[in-house]
């Protein structure tokens, strides 16, 4: 594969260029020499599940059709399938326990570094909690609220709290088919018991379970930890900044942040402003100190801070080899291994800060909320020592950047479509009913080497946006869109079609809006059930005009959120399938059936054109259904 | 033709087992060309590789193209032959599924379709080369001159 | 050289082919009494019953005895071989002379002498014209009776049911397919094709074939009671038809070498490299009869890959190459109903001296049984089940002692890996480097 086919992105392109002529390997090469990849991975029918085997199923008919246990392809298709929905409802949920630890530990005073910014949403969320605020001190509040988003993950029986945010008719299909998630440690726990050898073996009930666990995800720990980081950090404004490798700076001290977890990197934003610092910095050379994101740590800080964005997933190699990052420090997360090594041929410092992430050959400062401004300092200051040790000839930052507003919330966004005193969706319903919008669709999710970078993402927002889609996005999708210039105002004449024009035009906004990291997915759920509250559109999630699309996924949080996105009423497209298809009837379940019981389904298409055309068509059919206006301005 | 006076042997000490090869011939020997889709198809690819086992030996096997080969001289229907790079090959419009060519072949790696015998041909069609060798994650298959 | 080969099917083809990988000057003369191009008479069936069209039962290029520089005369029967002048003399009363002799003249069906035998609509099937004239017929039948269950008759068979022809198989023995089979794999494929419709009578022989003033829908002139109409069994019972195919084997067409001596018995006797007992006179295929490679006994394996090894052996040692012939092997693959047996060797042992290894599954129809002697195989009878047989044929060839794998091969993983500790112990007997290869 030449270097132009395998991204859309111009400094991805550049850079792959240098790091060939420079004999160095990045994913994008090692895709290829894992390339044929495992037939039987891929369609998900080995099972490894015990020493017996590991057994795998023949797809084609002549080798075994069954495990030595006698699982068939759609028992070990769906075992292996929950066990990813597992370890992604546990990525993100894990996320969100460690902020309601921060809350926790900030309201007793323990952090350095910390505040309760989002005292509004605090109090939103204490009365949603049944939290006492009268006469009480913010921190107080604070604690007991912390407490009680602690006790959903440890929780045995009952409800989770932030299910009651859904629809009514949602909530009695997920009682019905017993999918309501009672804590969130809890099913993850019982989906490793289930797909334990001889356990659950009836695929439909695999999936139960597997539904159940990433509604705990997306109603429970991704709410949590979005909700808990608006209080701790700030609710998130529209805010501009920029974005690509053409943020790094050759004459500043270029930090970079990666991960996930704002709660290191938001004090990393204010020890980088810190004057000791700055100064140290001038003494070396440098003008200054630039901060900037990869991947959704990115996307905290940008929607917090309107931090600039270095690139998303496949790029956090390419920045490395620009030579112009003194350090990159990483928490958890789609943090590539094969940093650690690069990073010795360049003078960039690696440094590990979670006690849950190590990396071969990289150094670990271990953070904690309790001293996070002393050691958020030490770093800074060690890539200040750093400014040094740069090459001047290993020095190759592409021009590409690209102007973006980011930061739009359910609070804050729809709100602002009613203007700025007549705060209300009204306006947003309104325009769906008359056929100025024809409804809205969340792009999110990875990178994926398999698939030309950022290409999928922005031809299928490009294509909905023509169509008069409204496209949320979040995560790598985000940041590809950012990348691309479609998340400023102007992108909307440019691109949008003549309703969703008009729309961005009156109210100022992008075609496309940038709505957070990937635990930020939450946020466009609580969107739908306040479209829902102010009526016209139906009274579930599934009777809305709306979509979702992970074009480029490969995470196993993407697996955990397609399926709280489908159990929550949504169709969702994924432009790889997940790996089932060796399972024929779970996969026929999956891309079919499955609606009858949640409203919602997926569909595997890797063409983003196939894909817009296959959401267009089901955003009209729930048009239809809802007897909405025809399209204001045709086809 | 790219594999010209070539064959494939396998390397038992490199084999893991992991039927990758079979896979990629199924797949080289579908309508759709691509995994997805070919496990879909109708009538089902067959692949004409198969991973065996005996003791410690796991071993990849197929056509060995014999010099000499019995499935020629059996064929009453003239559907396979000797090609000129010395592989021998099937012509599937010619057969009519008599099974002289299964019953005689000493490696059994003919298959059997409906009507029609399937043996692997190198891949000929498909300028890449064999697939089998391409998919096998240990470099256990292998081209080799005759 | 002059080379002449008298046959143009397996045997006579794949001498030509031999004869031309080693001598592509010499002369090469081919006589056939059939008017057609290079073909497979074992495709007969499949034409028969509409499975291919008669195109297809060409199994060389029509320019095949161009391209190998072949004298071919088509049409025409060799009458007399004259022996000790090296001369041939043909139907016509034209003489051909030769430096080496391939007698490739193959076989017919056995006419028995039943009362009616010679009427109109009853067959043989061992050539192209024996196959269009019961198409022809067929277009204004209903009904046809099998006398014969062997190969020939039950593919005739099934060809005719395809056809849609309600077929009846008369059958002596007391069960079909008595010389391929044992009774217990007979009864496989007997119990499908009941299944499947054809009727098969056993222990059972026809007493007179009946006829009628033809029928008015049959326009071939002949003349009054001389168009089948049905069968008389040895039981009086009466079975209406109009196509009788006589499938009671096959006997060699040796003729031609009578009063030559050249040594006949079931047919012209060859010798380990197919010659006969005349120096530069050689026979393979069906008129053939050479060593058996399983009992050592002189015999006729009529058979297509047979005559093929043998027509390729003899040719190269006309052209003075001296390979030996390792012996035929008595073997066969049917497929009725997509139900395929492949059978091969001894499959009716008779002594003590065999070892007789059974797996039967009747309701998936699966049936595997190796017959062994001194802990080599001596013959197998696969059916439906068949994919495995080449390695059985292979080591009933190389006879060797299987003793150390009886049970694995009797299970359901058995495959050619499973052989590997053989092919190293007994290295000698695997010398083909396709064997050598595997154990890189």
């Amino acid at each position: 594969m030449s270097d132009s086919e395998k991204s859309i992105d111009l400094a991805t392109k550049e850079m792959l260029g240098l790091a060939c002529n420079k004999n160095i390997c990045t994913a994008f090469d090692r895709h290829e020499t894992m390339e044929p990849e495992c037939g039987f991975g891929q369609l998900g029918i080995c099972c490894r599940n015990c020493v017996m085997g590991p057994c795998r199923i023949d797809p084609f008919g002549e080798g075994p059709q069954e495990g030595i246990c006698g699982a068939t392809a759609d028992t070990i298709a769906a075992r292996n399938l929950v066990r990813m929905i597992a370890a992604g409802a546990a990525a993100h949920s894990d996320h969100g326990r460690d902020v309601a630890h921060t809350l926790l530990t900030t309201s007793e005073g323990k952090t350095k570094g910390y505040g309760i910014k989002g005292k509004e949403k605090l109090l939103n969320l204490a009365k949603e909690l049944k939290v006492k605020i009268e006469n009480r001190k913010i921190e107080e509040v604070a604690h007991d609220v912390a407490e009680k988003c602690f006790a959903e993950f440890g929780q045995q029986h009952g409800e989770l709290q932030f299910t009651r945010r859904a629809p009514k008719k949602r909530q009695e299909i997920w009682r019905k088919n017993r999918f309501t998630p009672r804590g969130i440690d809890r099913e993850v726990v019982e989906i490793m018991h289930r797909t334990n050898i001889g356990v659950d073996n009836d695929y439909q009930n695999i999936l139960q379970q597997g539904i159940r666990t990433s509604l705990g995800d997306g109603w429970g720990g991704s709410m949590i930890a979005t909700d808990l980081q608006d209080v701790l950090f700030g609710q998130p404004e529209p805010v501009r900044s920029v974005s690509n490798l053409g943020v790094l700076k050759e004459d500043e001290v270029n930090i970079i942040v990666h991960g996930h977890e704002p709660t290191l990197s938001d004090v990393i934003v204010a020890a980088s402003q810190d004057k000791e610092l700055l100064e140290l910095a001038k003494k070396y050379g440098a003008k200054g100190i630039n901060l900037a994101g990869i991947c959704c740590t990115a996307n905290e800080i940008l929607m917090r801070h309107g931090i600039s964005v270095a690139g998303n997933f496949l790029q956090q190699e390419l920045a490395v080899i620009t030579g112009a990052v003194d350090l990159m420090l990483v928490d958890v997360q789609c943090i590539m291994p094969a940093l650690g090594k690069l990073a010795t041929c360049f003078h960039t410092k690696i440094i590990s800060t979670s006690p849950k992430a190590k990396f071969p050959g990289v150094e670990h400062i271990e953070f904690s909320e309790e001293e996070a401004l002393p050691i958020a300092k030490k770093i800074v200051r060690m890539a200040v020592e750093n400014y040094k040790n740069r090459k001047k000839e290993s020095l190759n930052i592409p021009k590409e950047k690209m102007e973006l507003v980011a930061g739009f919330t359910s609070e804050y966004v729809f709100k602002m479509l009613g203007g700025k005193y007549r705060a209300t969706y009204r306006p947003l319903n309104d325009a769906v009913i008359s056929g100025r919008l024809r409804g809205a669709v969340g792009i999110v999710g990875c990178n994926n080497p398999k698939i030309k970078h950022d290409w999928a993402h922005i031809e299928l927002t490009k294509e909905l946006i023509k169509n008069d889609v409204l496209v949320v996005t979040t995560g790598c999708s985000a940041l590809a869109s950012a990348k691309a210039g479609l998340l400023v105002p102007e992108a909307a004449k440019k691109y949008a079609g003549k309703g969703l024009q008009e729309i961005c035009e009156a109210v100022g906004i992008p075609p496309v809006l940038h709505m957070g990291a990937c635990v930020d997915i939450s946020r466009i759920l609580t969107t739908l059930c306040n479209v829902l509250t102010e009526g016209g559109l139906g009274e579930d999630i599934s009777d809305l005009p709306v979509a979702a699309a992970a074009p480029e996924w490969m995470s196993e949080k993407a697996v955990s959120i397609g399926f709280y996105a489908v159990a929550s009423g949504i169709f969702t497209v994924l432009g790889l399938p997940l790996p089932v298809m060796g399972g024929k009837n779970l996969t026929e379940y999956l891309i079919n059936s499955i609606e009858n019981t949640v409203g919602g389904k997926f569909a595997f298409e890797s063409d983003p054109l196939k894909a817009a055309d296959l959401i267009v068509k089901h955003l009209d059919k729930k048009r239809e259904a809802l007897k909405l206006k025809p399209m204001m301005y045709g086809e | 033709m790219l594999n010209e006076g070539k064959k494939i042997y396998c390397d038992v000490s490199k084999c893991l087992g992991c039927r990758s090869c079979e896979l990629a011939c199924a797949v080289e020997h579908s309508k759709s060309k691509t995994l997805f889709n070919a496990i879909k198809e109708e009538p089902v690819p067959i692949h004409r590789r198969r991973v065996q086992a005996v003791d410690e030996i796991i071993i990849s096997d197929a056509c060995h193209h014999c010099e000499d080969a019995p499935c020629i001289s059996a064929c009453m229907s003239g559907a396979m032959y000797k090609a000129e790079d010395g592989s021998t090959q099937h012509i599937e419009e010619k057969c009519v599924g008599c099974w002289m060519c299964i019953m005689v072949c000493p490696f059994a790696a003919i298959s059997r379709q409906t009507k029609l015998a399937l043996k692997c041909d190198l891949c000929k069609d498909n300028e890449k080369g064999p697939q089998c060798i391409i998919s096998c994650p240990t470099k256990a298959l292998i081209s080799k001159e005759v | 050289m002059n080379y002449l080969i008298i046959g143009a099917s397996a045997a006579g083809i794949s001498c030509v082919e031999a004869i031309r990988s080693i001598d592509m000057e010499g002369k090469i003369t081919v006589v056939s009494d059939e008017n057609y191009p290079v073909y497979s008479r074992c495709m007969l069936s499949y034409y028969l019953a509409g499975i291919i069209p008669e195109g297809k039962l060409k199994y060389r290029e029509d320019d095949f005895y161009r391209k190998f520089n072949v004298n071919a005369i088509i049409g025409k029967k060799v009458d007399a071989v004259m022996s000790s002048d090296k001369k041939v003399k043909l139907s016509d009363g034209s003489v051909l002379t030769f430096d080496k002799l391939l007698i490739a003249t193959g076989s017919r069906s056995k006419m028995e002498k039943i009362p009616g035998i010679e009427k109109e609509g009853v067959f043989g099937l061992r050539n192209i014209d024996d196959a269009r004239k019961i198409e022809k017929r067929l277009q204004n039948s209903k009904a046809a009776v099998m006398l014969g269950g062997g190969l020939i008759g039950l593919r005739a068979a099934y060809a005719l049911h395809k056809r849609g022809i309600k077929v009846t198989v008369v059958v002596k023995s007391k069960h079909v397919l008595s010389q391929m089979l044992d009774e217990e794999g007979a009864k496989f494929i007997q119990d499908k094709i009941e299944k499947e419709g054809i009727k098969v009578l056993t222990g059972l022989a026809a007493k007179e074939i009946l006829g009628n003033k033809c029928s008015p829908r049959i326009h071939s002139g002949v003349s009054e009671a001389n168009s089948v109409s049905g069968v008389v069994l040895e039981n009086g019972e009466k079975i209406d038809c109009q196509i009788v195919i006589i499938g009671k084997g096959v006997q060699a067409n040796m003729e031609l070498v009578k009063n030559t001596e050249i040594k006949t018995e079931k047919g012209i006797v060859v010798n380990d490299y197919l010659r006969t007992t005349v120096s530069d006179i050689y026979a393979a295929g069906d008129v053939a009869q050479a060593n058996d490679l399983i009992t050592g006994e002189s015999t006729i394996n009529a058979l297509w890959p047979n005559a093929v090894i043998q027509g390729k052996i003899a040719g190269f040692n006309m052209v003075e190459k001296n390979i030996k012939y390792d012996g035929s092997i008595s073997m066969n693959s049917v497929e009725f109903f997509e139900l395929p047996t492949i059978s091969c060797g001894i499959t009716k042992p008779k002594g003590e001296e065999y070892e007789i290894l059974v797996r039967k599954n009747i309701a998936s129809s699966i049936y595997r049984k190796i017959i062994l002697k001194d802990n080599k195989i001596v013959g197998f009878v696969l059916v439906k089940d068949v994919d495995k047989s080449g390695i059985f044929g292979l080591l009933l060839k190389k006879k060797i002692n299987v003793s150390s794998i009886k049970e694995v091969m009797m299970g359901n993983n058995f495959d050619f890996a499973k052989i590997i500790p053989l092919i190293k112990q007994y290295k000698s007997e695997f010398a083909e480097k396709e064997y050598s290869e595997i154990l890189i």
